[in-house]
């Protein structure tokens, strides 16, 4: 069935009129770049197109005409990176950002691969596929009802959490303040977000499992080595390349910002440690202000450090003998 | 113009027709008179003189008649067709808000403006409709992308200001002039006070007309009758016997709220503690405080930045300390219901909001719902108790000026806007707005009198606003002509109207409205409106919650936070024009 489409496809295609080798050519591989050219004209357009907006980030700020019809902005157009820097709020944001994504970092990278090994130690076969597909579930929530439920759950005084708590404790005024103190409210940020997305991350670990050869755990195990020996000397380091290619991708994103997490999340009570690079743009830019070229100006930057981050620890991972990504 | 000047000449034209044909009816009826009567004398001519008699009356009517007739039909086209109807079919798209789910543009009141303007100015109109929550956004997004409706508001002139300096905005102040005899209703409702309130003195450009606020009544203090009644306690005349009230409420939750007195909140806020614990602010500032430093220190419309406001937050911070305000107001946003919940189902004791709030939304109102939950004795009334400096209640009032709106540069149809505007400004229009149709919107009391009716929001006769202010966009609060004030207590079915009235005498009591000096645009509030009140609304919350050692710090820092990211920029603006134009001199 397949082969007899494959054969329709390159059938209709025309025929080269460059020579011999290059009509083959398409003829045999024309059908994959009829398949490519779907999503290269979305990121033509979607992606590629926008970026002359970029434009934005060194013109006066209009959201009325295009960039290109906008004088420049002072200072040889760069206004609006000296003006982002010398606001108190954007350092506020930057220092956020990377705050929460150090973190998240630190214990929300390992959360998916000691998951990962634990299922693998699973014994039963319907328990671990049953086990791994609950833990998938919390992914498939949007930020918004994790929002409401972790409101509901660990608010002050009508949080379910702390009504259970003030009865344990036989004090009305006795609080576990999740949300509103500024430290505790980091916590449940991290906490929730591995609460999320550690189960949706085990997938890749899990592929990458499956591709290690039993044999070495069973020449392992006839060596005498225990269940944790083996983990510790062939499924990690099966994992190896996977985790690295994985921790290069994270710190390409250290000043990129998730923006429904933190903005669902946040109250005014913890917004000196909540308002992230995200938000900023999105309360200057969006929100009322239209500062559209400070907030692009704001967003290269992200970018560029993004890129700058993604080249080193590429590079740092081609020095420790891993092969990067690049 | 020369298609409307051709407009007036055909009107002229078929108005002369008119009398001419009404004269020919008259001539014709004469002759006929005349005719019969001649019948009549020779038929009867026993009662010659009684005949006569009636002949000549029956002529004399019938004369009369003809003449009704002509004047009728000589005074009928110029009252109908307006000399500014479009000779071709215009088009203008304008900006309608939206509240909740229901559908404004199927409404019989956008029927009702389409109609009109199709058939007074032959201009159709077409409603783009966005959320009123996010209006500020929106408009930003639109104008963007060139797609903003012809006529657009805000409530923001600030925001206005931007979009103008980027070459967003269309200046009035030409096409008022030019238009100014085609837009009389529209001057009537503004007056020249609100139309020119946001020209430049010195370029003269007019960015926005503002519109008009009829009622500038703004906030009250609210509190449960029934638990005074029941603790009995009086009605609080002062600020301590407010505090007795709610401590009182405090240490008696098991009898108000018996098995859920776990629930109680004494006095409830919510994160905008500005504009909920306003009438509190404003008996902190002293009473002699001057227009000039008002106007200066006044950027934020919460007058969280007059002398005093501190001492009115640090006891709000005591309150919440002594465990009468609701802990976790923090923690809920902008429109998220959980304190109407509480408020609905009976477990708040009072707080402070728009003067008329419990008693908004018909059947499911604060009042309605409270009266379902707890019973027909539960009520919310509002009290005067909060005493300044000199013992007055001051209140800060409204002014005059309300919504802003503006056209923006896509728009090619001025004078069919400008029309559209006189148009929902005529007073005929807005009283169809406001009180819509007879028997389902309201009913009429014996003295004329608008009495409104709940109406179920699913149907498409329920009014989303107050007194529909989405839709007569130039007008806010009620304006009813000389029905107005009989009207007033009935807007809000089924709440008593003496409980309403009762409201609104409070909420203006003591009210002092600031003035406005005309000054030129100031530049620093362009574009930091966001910004500035997300930063107080969020310091202010942290303030509140802050331990009583820590109080002066948290606040103090939260300040300096403020006028640093904008606020004494503004501050310093405000001062620098006022003086160049009144040579007031301020001083901090």
């Amino acid at each position: 069935m397949k082969t007899a489409r494959a054969e329709k496809t390159i059938n209709t295609a025309k025929p080269g009129r460059r020579g011999r080798a290059f009509s083959t050519y398409m003829h045999r591989y024309g059908t994959l770049y009829l398949l490519l050219a779907l999503p290269v004209t979305f990121f033509i357009i979607f992606r590629y197109i926008p970026m002359a907006y970029i434009l934005m980030a060194f013109k006066k700020n209009n959201i009325i005409l295009p960039p290109w019809q906008v004088d420049w902005a002072k200072n040889n157009g760069f206004e609006w990176f000296i003006k982002a820097f010398k606001d108190k709020l954007f350092r506020r944001a930057l220092g956020n950002t990377v705050t929460l994504n150090l973190l998240d970092l630190v214990c929300g990278f390992p959360a998916p691969i000691i998951m990962a090994l634990l299922l693998n130690e699973l014994a039963f076969k319907r328990f671990k596929k049953f086990t791994q597909t609950v833990l998938y579930l919390p992914h498939f929530l949007s930020w918004i009802i994790i929002a409401s439920l972790a409101l509901r759950l660990l608010a002050d005084n009508d949080g379910l959490i702390n009504i259970f708590y003030k009865q344990m404790k036989g004090d009305p005024n006795a609080v576990l303040p999740f949300l509103s103190k500024e430290k505790w409210w980091i916590g449940s940020y991290i906490a929730l977000g591995i609460w999320k997305e550690a189960g949706w991350g085990t997938i890749i670990y899990l592929a990458a499992l499956t591709s290690i050869s039993p044999e070495l755990y069973e020449a392992a195990a006839v060596d005498g080595a225990g269940r944790f020996r083996r983990i510790w000397h062939v499924t990690l380091p099966g994992l190896r390349p996977t985790i690295i290619v994985l921790l290069i991708m994270r710190l390409g994103y250290i000043l990129g910002s998730e923006f429904d997490r933190p903005l669902a999340l946040t109250n005014n009570l913890v917004t000196n440690v909540s308002t992230v690079l995200s938000i900023y743009i999105y309360q200057k830019g969006i929100k009322g202000g239209s500062q559209f070229s400070l907030t692009t100006a704001v967003g290269l930057f992200q970018s560029v450090v993004g890129v700058l981050f993604l080249f080193g620890a590429n590079f740092l991972a081609k020095r420790f003998g891993e092969r990067g990504i690049m | 113009m020369s298609k409307l000047t051709a407009d007036l000449e055909k009107t002229k034209k078929d108005a002369a027709d008119a009398a001419k044909a009404a004269e020919e009816a008259l001539t014709a009826a004469k002759e006929e008179a005349a005719k019969a009567a001649e019948e009549a004398a020779k038929a009867a001519e026993e009662a010659v003189t009684a005949a006569k008699e009636e002949a000549a009356k029956a002529a004399e009517e019938a004369i009369k008649a003809a003449e009704e007739a002509a004047k009728a039909a000589a005074e009928k086209p110029a009252e109908e067709v307006s000399p500014y109807k479009f000779e071709e079919t215009h088009k203008i798209t304008v900006r309608l808000f939206q509240r909740g789910d229901n559908e404004p543009e199927k409404s019989p009141f956008a029927d009702y403006i389409r109609k009109g303007m199709l058939e007074k100015y032959n201009v159709e109109v077409e409603f783009v409709v966005g959320g009123r929550w996010t209006e500020p956004d929106d408009l930003g997004n639109l104008l963007a992308a060139k797609e903003a409706p012809d006529i657009c508001y805000t409530y923001s002139y600030p925001t206005i200001l931007s979009y103008a300096d980027m070459g967003g905005m269309i200046d009035l102040a030409p096409y008022i002039e030019e238009y100014k005899d085609a837009i009389p209703n529209l001057f009537n409702l503004l007056g020249e006070d609100n139309i020119y309130w946001d020209q430049d003195p010195e370029t003269g450009k007019l960015w926005a007309l503002e519109t008009r606020l009829v009622n500038n009544a703004r906030i009250n203090t609210f509190i449960r009758k029934d638990w005074l009644d029941k603790l009995g306690m009086e009605l609080p005349t002062t600020k301590a016997e407010f505090e007795a009230c709610l401590v009182a409420f405090r240490d008696n939750a098991e009898l108000l709220l018996g098995e859920d007195a776990s629930r109680m909140v004494p006095y409830s806020t919510s994160y905008d503690i500005g504009w909920r614990n306003n009438i509190l602010t404003v008996s902190f500032v002293p009473d002699d405080i001057t227009d000039e430093e008002l106007y200066i220190r006044g950027y934020d419309d919460r007058q969280q930045f007059l002398p005093g406001a501190k001492e009115a937050i640090r006891l709000l911070n005591k309150w919440y300390n002594d465990g009468l305000v609701w802990k976790d107001f923090a923690l809920y946003g902008s429109g998220d219901t959980t304190e109407d919940d509480n408020l609905k189902a009976g477990f708040v004791g009072a707080f402070q909001h728009n003067y008329d709030y419990p008693y908004r939304n018909g059947d499911d109102s604060i009042d309605a719902n409270l009266k379902r939950n707890v019973g027909p004795d539960a009520v919310f009334v509002a009290v005067d108790c909060f005493e300044n400096d000199a013992g007055v209640y001051r209140k800060y009032l409204g002014s005059t000026v309300d919504r802003k709106v503006c056209f923006p540069s896509t728009n090619t149809e001025i004078l069919a806007s400008l029309l559209y505007l006189d148009f929902i400004s005529s007073p005929e229009t807005i009283l169809a707005l406001q009180t819509g149709t007879e028997g389902i919107n309201h009913e009429r009391a014996e003295n004329g009198a608008y009495m409104m009716k709940a109406v179920d929001s699913a149907d498409p006769n329920y009014q989303a606003s107050l007194n529909n202010i989405d839709f007569t966009m130039t007008c806010n609060g009620q304006y009813l002509g000389e029905y107005t004030e009989a009207s007033f207590a009935y807007g809000y079915a089924p709440v008593e109207p003496a409980v309403v009235e009762q409201a609104y005498a409070i909420a203006m009591n003591g009210g002092r409205v600031p003035a406005h000096f005309v000054l030129p645009a100031i530049e620093a509030e362009v574009g930091i409106g966001t910004t500035l009140s997300t930063e107080r609304d969020s310091f202010l919350n942290k303030a509140v919650t802050a331990s009583v050692e820590d109080f002066d710090k948290v606040y103090d820092e939260g300040v300096e936070n403020y006028m640093s990211i904008g606020g004494e920029a503004i501050m310093d603006e405000r001062a620098e024009k006022l003086e160049a134009a009144t040579g007031y001199k301020f001083e901090k």
